[in-house]
């Protein structure tokens, strides 16, 4: 396991309980994971990423609800967000997998594990 | 819709030098067994801004309420930080604590170490304990820069969605009429009972299923609260919690629509059906299921049991047919996966029939073969003692040593590797082969996949936690009645749509409901007028720009703002805010896990 923390970006109606969904089946990951909640991501801005890469973040998961998004037009806006992050990432010299933009539900639990595992592998190589 | 919603009163200009009190819970093992609780409650006791960290065998017990309680009493604790279970279970009974003690109850921040850590890092205890510990840190964090909030309160249509007209749906619909409450049940077949019209004399009572389907149906329809639609079929659901629309189609193709402020799901189950060639089932003669064995019960003559004219002086029970199955022995379903899990009520079942045929045609020999037998609930390991002592031999098989059935005209030979003879194959000969089948779900995957209902792995609605939510589903205003849940019986599932109606009563309890007050917020002082905000808004009217004392501002509308916070990543300033989830809060927060 990499010592480099992962940030992972839940929202209250799908994948913080698809992260709760993991721990009911008790299956595993490792400890180097950090899951907040937000109503949806879409609230952040671009800097809030490349704030958090300065403190020392490793690495950010967003698991968004996706298409099924409660909120209208959220996930489009957020997409284009995170397209314009990844800009800035690239301009910065910050690795492009080290930002991932995904879509968790509430009952993914295998997509969930997946996902901190590619994550893994991208913080290790940082 | 958004007419109906409606901001509280403030009650609460909660002002006051933050004193953080951090709380952190045993979950009697579940958590203290892999996370260091007293570790992680010394190192939030240094943290800046908290007065006390406890650690607590039981958080959500009285005791630790209480706990909480005389802090905020004594110490002047006025925001808290529990890290315990996930907030979707315990968030609202510690925000009660905090208000039945005087504090704005938004002043508190739920931390979760068990559902997203102690349970997913039993091989890393130190790992899972600095985690525990930078989640508490982050969360001190995030509460000591909450604002005192007030609720908003949702208008509710009084009324309950019943989808399902079964046991569990009737019952429900009853009980919620009961309390007051207006029940409409949608049943997809063209008359009320559900599987309780194909059952035979049923435990415990010995009632006849029909009848007690006709029993509550009379009540439901004389019960004037309670509508009925037949054949109806759901087309599309879609809402919230106190504001469900539930489309359907009815048998002449007319659209209907209901709207209802909780829904109860009890669509009830399905039989498992063996695949073509499981111990000989549709190739063979006289292997059946036993729900067409109960069915060829209700036909025979009496004094002798029959089939097809045939007479049956011998049958074998084979248990767990389409349930605890075993991957790489038995074959996966649509979805690749074994019915690993157990029907619970087959084998009562099976030993009440085998029962019924040896009063009714004591000559009948009756073998039962069967891996292991659960016959609970009250009384019900009565139902082996009476087939034991009638004379039903029993053999036992390992889940690796399946029966073997081969047939030919004469009828049926059964070889079992029986464990309870230290492993010896013995051979039987059957009349009739009677599966104990399962029950599997029934198919609701439209309705589940328009209001993302949660199931579990074995395909049945999930409950929230089967202890302390076992009805509600982690959809808000949705409750799960019956056999939608997991294999149960008569009795059980009567129970479960009775919790179910009270449930959706408690929530539908006033016209309206209180919701979290999470919408946008402006600070006048950082706004600048920019305009760049309502561009991001998709609700119409929620956020506008107007003129105070000659300064252009943004102005959101709570009642139709939806709390989604894309207005707030476009505010150069930060002066837009989702309440109760700030950009500074995030900041700090990650700030608190990034710090080494």
């Amino acid at each position: 396991m990499t010592h480099r923390k992962i940030l992972i970006i839940t929202t209250n109606h799908s994948s913080y309980p698809g992260a709760d969904a993991v721990g009911q089946a008790r299956m595993g990951y490792d400890a180097n994971t950090y899951i907040i909640r937000v109503p949806d991501p879409v609230m952040f801005p671009e800097d809030f990423y490349l704030n958090a890469f300065d403190k020392g973040i490793g690495g950010i998961i967003i698991m968004s609800s996706g298409s099924d998004c409660p909120y209208e037009g959220a996930y489009e806006r957020l997409s284009k967000r995170v397209a314009r992050v990844y800009e800035q990432m690239k301009a910065k010299g910050i690795a492009a997998n080290r930002l991932k933009l995904t879509t968790i539900c509430t009952v993914c639990r295998a997509a969930f594990l997946k996902e901190i595992s590619e994550m893994q592998k991208a913080v290790a190589s940082v | 819709m958004e007419d109906k919603i409606k901001e509280e009163a403030s009650r609460d200009n909660y002002r006051q030098e933050p004193k953080v009190g951090v709380y952190v819970c045993h979950c009697g093992g579940n958590i203290s067994d892999i996370i260091d609780v007293k570790a992680v409650a010394a190192a939030l006791a240094k943290y800046p801004g908290v007065v006390v960290a406890r650690e607590y065998a039981f958080m959500c017990s009285s005791n630790g309420q209480d706990l909480i309680a005389d802090d905020i009493k004594n110490l002047g604790v006025n925001r808290t930080v529990v890290a315990a279970c996930s907030p979707s279970l315990h968030e609202l009974t510690f925000r009660g604590v905090l208000q039945r003690a005087g504090v704005n109850p938004y002043l508190h921040e739920h931390i979760n170490i068990r559902e997203q850590a102690s349970w997913v890092h039993k091989a890393d205890h130190a790992g899972a304990t600095a985690k525990a510990i930078k989640l508490a840190q982050a969360g001190v964090e995030k509460v000591l820069r909450k604002d005192a909030l007030n609720a908003i309160r949702v208008a509710a249509e009084q009324r309950v969605a019943v989808i399902g007209g079964g046991v569990a749906g009737m019952r429900a619909a009853l009980s919620a009429a009961g309390k007051g409450l207006e029940a409409v049940i949608l049943e997809k077949a063209p008359r009320l009972g559900g599987k309780l019209l194909e059952l035979g004399k049923m435990y415990p009572s010995g009632e006849e299923g029909p009848a007690v389907a006709a029993k509550l149906e009379a009540l439901v329809r004389a019960e004037k609260k309670i509508t009925v639609h037949t054949g109806a079929g759901i087309e599309f659901v879609s809402g919230f919690v106190g504001n469900f629309v539930v489309n359907f189609k009815n048998p002449d193709g007319r659209m209907e629509q209901v709207k209802a402020g909780a829904i109860v799901m009890a669509t009830g189950y399905e039989h498992y059906k063996p695949h073509n060639g499981e111990f000989g089932y549709g190739e063979a003669a006289n292997v059946v299921t036993l729900p067409e064995f109960l069915a060829l019960m209700k036909k025979s003559p009496a004094g002798r049991l029959a089939l097809a004219g045939q007479e049956i002086k011998s049958l074998a029970l084979i248990h767990c047919v389409g349930s605890r199955q075993v991957e790489g022995v038995h074959k996966p379903q649509a979805d690749g996966k074994v019915n690993d899990y157990c029907s619970r009520v087959c084998c009562s079942s099976a030993l009440y029939a085998a029962n019924q045929v040896k009063e009714k045609y004591p000559g009948v020999r009756i073998y039962d073969i069967y891996r292991d037998i659960r016959t609970y609930g009250m009384q019900h390991e009565e139902y082996y003692d009476k087939a034991s002592k009638d004379g039903v031999l029993f053999l036992r098989h390992n889940e690796a040593d399946q029966p073997v059935v081969t047939s030919d005209r004469t009828g049926h030979l059964v070889k079992v590797k029986d464990v309870l003879t230290w492993g010896e194959e013995l051979e039987l000969k059957a009349d009739l082969i009677v599966l104990v089948t399962g029950m599997m779900p029934s198919d609701i995957s439209l309705i589940r996949s328009q209001m993302k209902l949660p199931a579990s792995a074995d395909r049945f609605l999930q409950e929230v936690h089967p202890k302390l939510r076992p009805v509600e589903l982690a959809n808000s205003g949705i409750f799960v009645a019956g056999t939608a849940q997991y294999p149960m019986d008569v009795p059980e599932a009567m129970a479960s749509a009775g919790t179910a109606a009270a449930k959706a009563a408690i929530l539908l309890a006033e016209p309206d409901i209180p919701l979290e007050p999470f919408v946008a917020v402006v600070d006048e002082h950082k706004c600048t007028g920019c305009g760049l905000c309502p561009a991001e808004c998709s609700y119409d009217g929620a956020l506008m720009m107007t003129e105070k004392n000659g300064k252009k501002l943004a102005q959101v509308n709570p009642a139709l703002c939806k709390g989604c916070g894309a207005c707030v990543a476009v505010c150069p300033t930060r002066a837009i805010n989702v309440a109760g989830w700030t950009l500074d809060q995030f900041d700090a927060m990650v700030a608190a896990i990034a710090k080494e």
